[in-house]
C-alpha cells in the first residue's frame, strides 16, 4: 500500500530545457517499466489528499506525489477547521464522502457551532483541532485507501502530448517528470501545490525560498506553467508566531468553553471522539497601543508589509490592522494546538517583523507578559494561476486532463482547498473514463459558488468563502448538504460509499415521512396550549393548528412536541440530527405561518 | 531577480482581463454579438437635408479609413469634410462631414464614427452598402447602439428608458421629463437608495459572517457608524456573551436606515402613476348627459373633427379616443355616449361603455348644457357623477373632475354666473370659443397635478419602476418581521435586488467591499 520509490535513472526531455515542439511523448511509446496511473495528484495538503482519495473512491488507480510523506495532512497555519461559510464547505465535502470532516470528528479538541442564534442557514460548525492527531488520522486514512499509492518526490515538469481533437486545449498532459529525472505516466494530473510555486518565506527583511517553513519550494514546475502560457499572479499570506503554553498567564484571561453536546462535522457520525468535559478551552486577550508603537516604529524592517502583492483583507496581519485601522484594540485568541501540545496559537497576531521584535511585541500583551516565542510568525508569497483559466470541472483550458485545486487557484483556507480537491479528484477520474464532468452549480452548494466565482470572476486576493457570497444561502444550509449532493455524488460520480448513500436515503425518507406526519396531526390551538404550556401559542382564538405549524414557534422543538404527542412523534426524537432537521424544515416550510 | 519577474508576471496576470468586472452581470452577459462592428442609418428615413450614419465597434476606424482613403483618420471628435468613396470600386459616393470618436469616450463606449451625408436615398443606400462591404461590419439590430452603451456602462437602464422616451417625446412636458431621466436623475435616486440598502446589508452580512468567526473588531464600528454593542464585547468578555448581545438584532443602524428608506419609497410610490401618465398620456374622459356638447368639446380641444356632431341626442354611441397635446401635457381624450336611461340596446351599450371609461378616467370633463340644467338627465348626472367626484376624497383618489357648462352663448347676456349653487364650474361656448382659454388654463393645472411637474424631481415613468419599488418596499416589510438574521438579510437582499434591477448592476462583491472598507475583520 505504502510505497516510496527509488530514483529512476531515465532522464526525460523536459520543457524547462527544450523547446516545446520537440517534446513528443505518447502513452504508447512509454517503456513497459514506466509507472502508469489513471490519476496522479501532486501535493499532499488539504486539496491533494481530498483529490487523491476522491479519485480512488471513483475507481481510478491513483498516485499521490508529495515532497514528504510525513507532512501529509499537515495543518500549516491555524489549528482549527470550519467556521461560517467554511463549515458549510466541509459539510458538502463530507456529503461527497470526502475526508476532512470525518478526520476532524476524530481529532478535535474544542467543538463549537457559531452563529447559533442567527438562523440555521448560517450556522458555522467549527472546531479547534489537534494538529498531531489530525495528521496521524489523515495519514492512516490516506495510506489505507484502496487503489491509492503514495510516493515521495518533487515534480519538476509535465509530460505533454498532442491534444485530443474533440476537446479544447493546446496540449494534453500525459505524465510528470520528477526532480530525479524519472517519469510517471498518467491519464489525468491534478496539481495541488499550495504555496509551493516559487514560495518565498519572509521574516523581517529576510526572504528565502520555501513552500512552508522547512520545506523546499517548487520552482521548476512554476516555470513550466508559465512557459505553457498560464497567466500567473502573486499572492501573500502569513501565520502568527507560536508561544510556549506554560509561559502564558491564563488565569487573568477570559475563557471560552466548548459546546455541550459537540456537533460532529460528518453526516455519518452521531458523536465526536471526545467528551465535552475533556475538551480544552480557548482564551481571549487584546492588543494595546504599545503593540501599535512597535509595529509603526519598525515598518522599515518589514518587507512583507511593504510589498504590493495582495494579501487577504479579512485575515490581515497585525501590521495591516494597525496601518488600516489605527488607534484600536484588536482581539487575540489564544488557541491550543493539541491535547498534549505545549504550543499556543495566538489567532489574530499574524506578523512578519524580525523575530526579536515579534517577541518584544508579544510580551506587551496582557497574559503574555512572560510568554516565550517558540517559532516566529512569517509571511509567505507564492504564485497562483489566474483561475479564469480553468473550467468548472477544474480542468485547465490550456492543457487537457490537467486539473488545478487549492491555493494554486488563488484561494485560502483548508476547507476551500478540500472542496476543490474533491471536485478535481472526481473530475480527473471521470475524465479518464470519458464521462461527463461533475459540476456543482451555485444553486446546489457553496462548492458551486466557490468554483463559479473563481472561474468567472477570478480573484486578486486570497479567496475565502463567506455565506454572503451565496445567493441561495437560505437553501444551502449545513444541515441539508447530504440531500443536495450525496445522491448526485453516488449516481453521477461514484465517489460516495454504499454506507453513506444508505444513510442519506434513510434520512431523506425519514424527513419526508416526519413532515407528512407533522402535517397530519391537527388540534385546536387551545389544546396545543394545554399540551405545550411553554409555547407562546395564543389561546385567545381557537383555531385548528397542525403540529408542523406548532413546530415553527421558536421555543418549540421536536422534543417538546413529542412529549405532548408521544404517539407517533416519539420515534422522530431518537436521532438528534433528524429531530433538528425536522425543526429546520418546519421553519422553512411555507404555508400557514405561526406568526 | 525574482521580484522583477513577479512584477512583470502579475502585471501580465492583470493585463488582458483588467479592469476586473465589478458585477456579475457585467462579467456574464457581455451584450449580444459584442466584438462585431455595427452600422446603421441613425436619422429618420426618407429624403432630407442631412442623414447621419453611425458605426460602433473595433473596426470603426478601419471602416472610416476604407471609405475616406487615401486620407488618414481625422482628429478625434472634430468634424472634417471628406470625400466618401466605395472601397471596392473607388467610385465617389458623397462629400460628407465625418466624425471619429475613439472609445471609450463615445456614445457606446466603443470606437464610433459618424458620417453626415446628404440625405438622398441613393446616397444613404450607397454609403450603407459600402460599409457593409468592409470586413467585420454588419448592420445593427434595433436598439443595438443603446444596448452596447448599456453593456459598457455608459447608460443605466433608466437612462436607456429616458433616451427612448426623449426620442419619442411629443409634448413639452414629456421632453423635459425624458431629458431629466436621460441625465440619470431617476437612476441616481435609485442608486442612492440601493447604496443605503447595500450598506445596511453589508452591516448585517458582516455581523453574520464575521462577528463570531473572526471576532469583528469593535472599534471599527464607530467608524462604520454602527454601534451594535461591540463596545460591550470588548470590556466584556467572551464569545458566549457576544451571542447574548446579538439578541438585540436587527442591528440598530441597519434598522433605522431601513425605516428611512421605507418612508422615502412610500413617498415616491404615492406619486403613483404620475410619471407614467406623463409618459403615456393622462386619460381625460368627456362625459355628460346627451346633447350637452361633449363631441363639440372634443373636436374643439383636438382641433380636428373627431366626433360627428348633430343636434340629435345620442349621436355618439361608442367611446372615441384621440391623443392630444393639452397645454404641453399628453392626454388621451375620450368622447363618450351621453348618459341616459331607457333607450335602445345599442345606445345602452354605449352608455355602459361610457360608465366603464369614467371609472378609469384620470380626469373627467363633465359637460352640461348651461340652458338645460333642470332636466332629469342633467340632475341625474350631477347627482351620480359630479357631486360624488367633487365630494369624494380629494387627496386619496386621484380621479379629478372639471365641470363645464356649455352653450354659454345661449345664456342671457350680462349674466356672468347664473348658477352659483353648482359646484365650481367653467362657462364655455363650443360654438364661439368663448371660455376656451379659461378651460385650457384649468386643464393645465389639473394635468400638472396628475402628471407631476417633471422639473421638480424624478418621476417613475414606467410600471416597471413602480413594480420594483413596491417589491422593494414589501421586502423591507419582511425584513422587520424576519425570524432570524439570515432571513432578515435575505429580505434586504431581495429589496436590494429590486432596486438594482431598476438600474442594472448589483453584485455580492460590492457588499464585501463595504465590509472590508468599514470593518477590521480578522483573526
Amino acid at each position: 500500500m505504502f510505497c516510496i520509490r527509488g530514483c529512476g535513472r531515465r532522464v526525460a526531455a523536459s520543457l524547462t530545457k527544450q523547446h516545446l515542439a520537440s517534446v513528443r511523448f505518447g502513452g504508447d511509446s512509454a517503456a513497459p517499466w514506466t509507472p502508469h496511473f489513471d490519476v496522479v495528484v501532486i501535493g499532499g495538503g488539504h486539496a491533494g489528499t481530498e483529490a487523491a482519495a476522491a479519485a480512488a473512491r471513483c475507481g481510478s488507480r491513483t498516485l499521490l506525489l508529495t515532497h514528504r510523506v510525513d507532512t501529509i495532512g499537515q495543518m500549516s497555519c491555524n489549528p482549527s477547521f470550519g467556521g461560517i461559510g467554511k463549515g458549510h464547505l466541509m459539510r458538502e465535502v463530507d456529503a461527497l464522502d470526502g475526508l476532512c470532516s470525518r478526520i476532524c470528528d476524530q481529532s478535535g479538541i474544542h467543538y463549537k457551532v457559531l452563529n447559533r442564534r442567527k438562523g440555521p442557514a448560517v450556522w458555522g460548525l467549527r472546531a479547534q483541532i489537534d494538529r498531531k492527531l489530525y495528521k496521524q488520522n489523515m495519514q492512516k486514512e490516506i495510506l489505507n485507501t484502496p487503489r491509492l499509492t503514495i510516493q515521495e518526490g518533487a515534480v519538476e515538469d509535465l509530460i505533454l502530448t498532442e491534444p485530443e481533437p474533440e476537446h479544447t486545449g493546446k496540449y494534453r498532459v500525459s505524465g510528470v517528470v520528477l526532480a530525479d529525472g524519472s517519469t510517471i505516466y498518467a491519464e489525468s494530473v491534478v496539481l495541488t501545490t499550495g504555496t509551493f510555486l516559487r514560495g518565498m518565506i519572509v521574516i523581517g527583511l529576510e526572504m528565502h525560498p520555501a513552500g512552508r517553513l522547512g520545506d523546499q519550494p517548487s520552482i521548476g514546475l512554476a516555470q513550466t506553467l508559465e512557459k505553457l502560457g498560464f497567466v500567473v499572479g502573486r499572492l501573500k499570506t502569513g501565520t502568527p508566531p507560536r508561544i510556549a503554553k506554560e509561559s502564558v498567564n491564563f488565569s487573568i484571561l477570559n475563557k471560552q468553553t466548548p459546546d455541550n453536546p459537540s456537533i460532529p462535522f460528518s453526516f455519518i457520525n452521531q458523536t465526536v471522539w471526545i467528551k465535552p468535559e475533556d475538551q480544552l478551552p480557548c482564551y481571549l486577550t487584546h492588543t494595546n497601543p504599545r503593540v501599535d508603537e512597535i509595529v509603526l516604529e519598525n515598518l522599515h524592517l518589514n518587507c512583507h508589509v511593504k510589498e504590493t502583492t495582495r494579501g487577504p483583507r479579512y485575515c490581515p496581519s497585525i501590521e495591516s490592522k494597525v496601518l488600516r485601522f489605527p488607534n484600536r484594540v484588536h482581539q487575540v485568541w489564544l488557541e491550543p494546538e493539541g491535547m498534549d501540545s505545549d504550543l499556543i496559537y495566538p489567532q489574530g497576531l499574524s506578523v512578519t517583523l524580525p523575530a526579536e521584535l515579534q517577541e518584544k511585541m508579544i510580551t506587551c500583551i496582557r497574559g503574555l507578559e512572560n510568554a516565550k516565542m517558540v517559532q516566529p510568525g512569517y509571511g509567505v508569497q507564492y504564485d497562483y494561476m489566474d483561475p479564469r483559466q480553468i473550467s468548472p470541472s477544474l480542468e485547465t483550458h490550456l492543457v487537457q486532463r490537467l486539473f488545478f485545486a487549492g491555493q494554486i487557484n488563488g484561494t485560502t483556507g483548508y476547507e476551500e482547498a478540500a472542496a476543490q480537491g474533491v471536485i478535481a479528484g472526481i473530475n480527473a477520474s471521470l475524465r479518464v473514463r470519458h464521462k461527463p464532468p461533475f459540476v456543482i452549480s451555485r444553486t446546489e452548494g457553496y462548492i458551486g459558488v466557490l468554483i463559479d466565482d473563481l472561474t468567472t470572476l477570478g480573484t486578486n486576493e486570497p479567496y475565502r468563502m463567506f455565506t454572503s457570497r451565496a445567493e441561495f444561502r437560505l437553501s444551502l444550509r449545513p444541515d441539508n448538504a447530504d440531500s443536495r449532493l450525496t445522491f448526485r455524488g453516488y449516481k453521477e460520480a461514484g465517489c460516495v460509499s454504499q454506507q453513506r448513500y444508505e444513510r442519506a436515503s434513510w434520512m431523506k425518507s425519514s424527513l419526508e415521512e416526519g413532515i407528512s406526519m407533522l402535517k397530519s396531526i391537527e388540534f385546536l390551538s387551545t389544546k396545543w396550549k394545554t399540551l405545550i404550556p411553554e409555547s407562546s401559542i395564543s389561546s385567545g382564538k381557537s383555531l385548528p393548528l397542525r403540529a408542523l405549524d406548532v413546530l415553527k414557534y421558536e421555543e418549540v422543538d421536536m422534543e417538546l412536541l413529542a412529549r405532548a404527542v408521544p404517539e407517533p412523534l416519539k420515534k422522530y426524537t431518537q436521532c438528534r440530527e433528524l429531530a433538528e432537521r425536522l425543526k429546520i424544515e418546519a421553519t422553512r416550510n411555507k404555508g400557514s405561518s405561526a406568526r | 531577480m525574482w521580484r522583477g519577474l513577479w512584477t512583470l508576471v502579475s502585471r501580465a496576470a492583470r493585463g488582458p482581463h483588467s479592469p476586473r468586472p465589478c458585477t456579475r452581470q457585467g462579467s456574464r452577459y457581455p451584450g449580444p454579438g459584442s466584438g462585431a462592428t455595427i452600422f446603421a442609418l441613425s436619422s429618420g428615413q426618407g429624403r432630407c437635408g442631412i442623414a447621419v450614419i453611425r458605426t460602433s465597434g473595433p473596426a470603426s476606424g478601419h471602416a472610416l479609413r476604407s471609405l475616406t482613403a487615401p486620407r488618414d483618420l481625422p482628429p478625434a471628435r472634430k468634424a472634417c469634410l471628406r470625400l466618401l468613396s466605395d472601397p471596392r470600386s473607388g467610385e465617389p459616393l458623397d462629400r460628407a462631414l465625418v466624425l471619429w470618436f475613439p472609445g471609450p469616450q463615445s456614445f457606446t463606449g466603443e470606437d464610433c464614427t459618424e458620417f453626415h451625408v446628404h440625405g438622398g436615398p441613393a446616397v444613404v443606400s450607397g454609403v450603407l452598402q459600402a460599409l457593409g462591404s468592409v470586413p467585420g461590419l454588419r448592420p445593427a439590430e434595433a436598439g443595438e447602439f443603446t444596448r452596447r452603451a448599456f453593456a459598457h456602462g455608459k447608460l443605466s437602464l433608466t437612462e436607456v428608458e429616458g433616451l427612448a422616451d426623449l426620442i419619442h417625446a411629443e409634448t413639452e412636458a414629456q421632453r423635459r421629463q425624458a431629458l431629466r431621466q436621460l441625465d440619470g436623475e431617476l437612476g441616481d435616486l435609485c442608486r442612492g437608495w440601493a447604496e443605503t440598502l447595500t450598506k445596511a446589508l453589508a452591516h448585517v452580512e458582516a455581523y453574520i459572517d464575521f462577528s463570531e468567526d473572526d471576532n469583528l473588531e469593535e472599534g471599527v464600528l464607530d467608524q462604520g457608524g454602527s454601534p451594535w454593542g461591540w463596545e460591550v464585547e470588548i470590556s466584556g468578555i467572551q464569545r458566549p456573551q457576544v451571542l447574548l448581545l446579538s439578541l438585540s438584532f436587527p442591528p440598530s443602524t441597519a434598522d433605522s436606515e431601513v425605516r428611512k428608506l421605507e418612508v422615502a419609497l412610500g413617498v415616491h410610490l404615492r406619486d403613483a402613476r404620475r410619471g407614467q401618465r406623463l409618459r403615456s398620456g393622462a386619460h381625460v374622459v368627456v362625459a355628460g348627459p346627451p346633447n350637452a356638447g361633449k363631441s363639440s368639446l372634443v373636436n374643439l380641444l383636438s382641433r380636428k373633427p373627431v366626433s360627428i356632431v348633430s343636434p340629435e341626442p345620442g349621436t355618439t354611441r361608442d367611446v372615441l379616443e384621440t391623443p392630444v397635446d393639452l397645454a404641453g401635457f399628453p392626454a388621451l381624450l375620450s368622447d363618450t355616449a351621453g348618459l341616459r336611461e331607457g333607450v335602445g340596446p345599442v345606445e345602452q351599450e354605449g352608455v355602459r361603455r361610457a360608465q366603464k371609461r369614467l371609472e378609469q378616467a384620470d380626469l373627467i370633463l363633465a359637460v352640461l348644457d348651461a340652458t338645460d340644467l333642470a332636466s332629469p338627465a342633467s340632475c341625474n348626472f350631477l347627482d351620480t357623477v359630479v357631486i360624488p367626484a367633487g365630494a369624494g376624497n380629494p387627496s386619496g383618489n386621484s380621479q379629478r373632475l372639471l365641470l363645464v357648462l356649455n352653450k354659454s352663448d345661449l345664456l342671457p347676456a350680462g349674466c356672468s354666473d347664473p348658477h352659483p349653487d353648482l359646484p365650481s364650474h367653467l362657462l364655455l361656448s363650443c360654438l364661439t370659443g368663448e371660455g376656451l382659454d379659461g378651460l385650457l388654463e384649468a386643464l393645465k393645472k389639473e394635468l400638472a397635478a396628475l402628471c407631476g411637474d417633471p422639473s421638480t424631481g424624478p418621476l417613475l415613468t414606467r410600471s416597471r419602476h413602480q413594480h420594483h419599488l413596491q417589491g422593494c418596499l414589501d421586502a423591507l416589510g419582511q425584513y422587520k418581521q424576519a425570524r432570524d438574521l439570515a432571513l432578515a438579510a435575505e429580505a434586504l437582499r431581495v429589496a436590494r435586488g429590486h432596486l438594482s434591477r431598476l438600474t442594472g448592476g448589483g453584485g455580492t462583491e460590492e457588499i464585501l467591499d463595504i465590509i472590508f472598507r468599514d470593518f477590521c475583520v480578522g483573526k
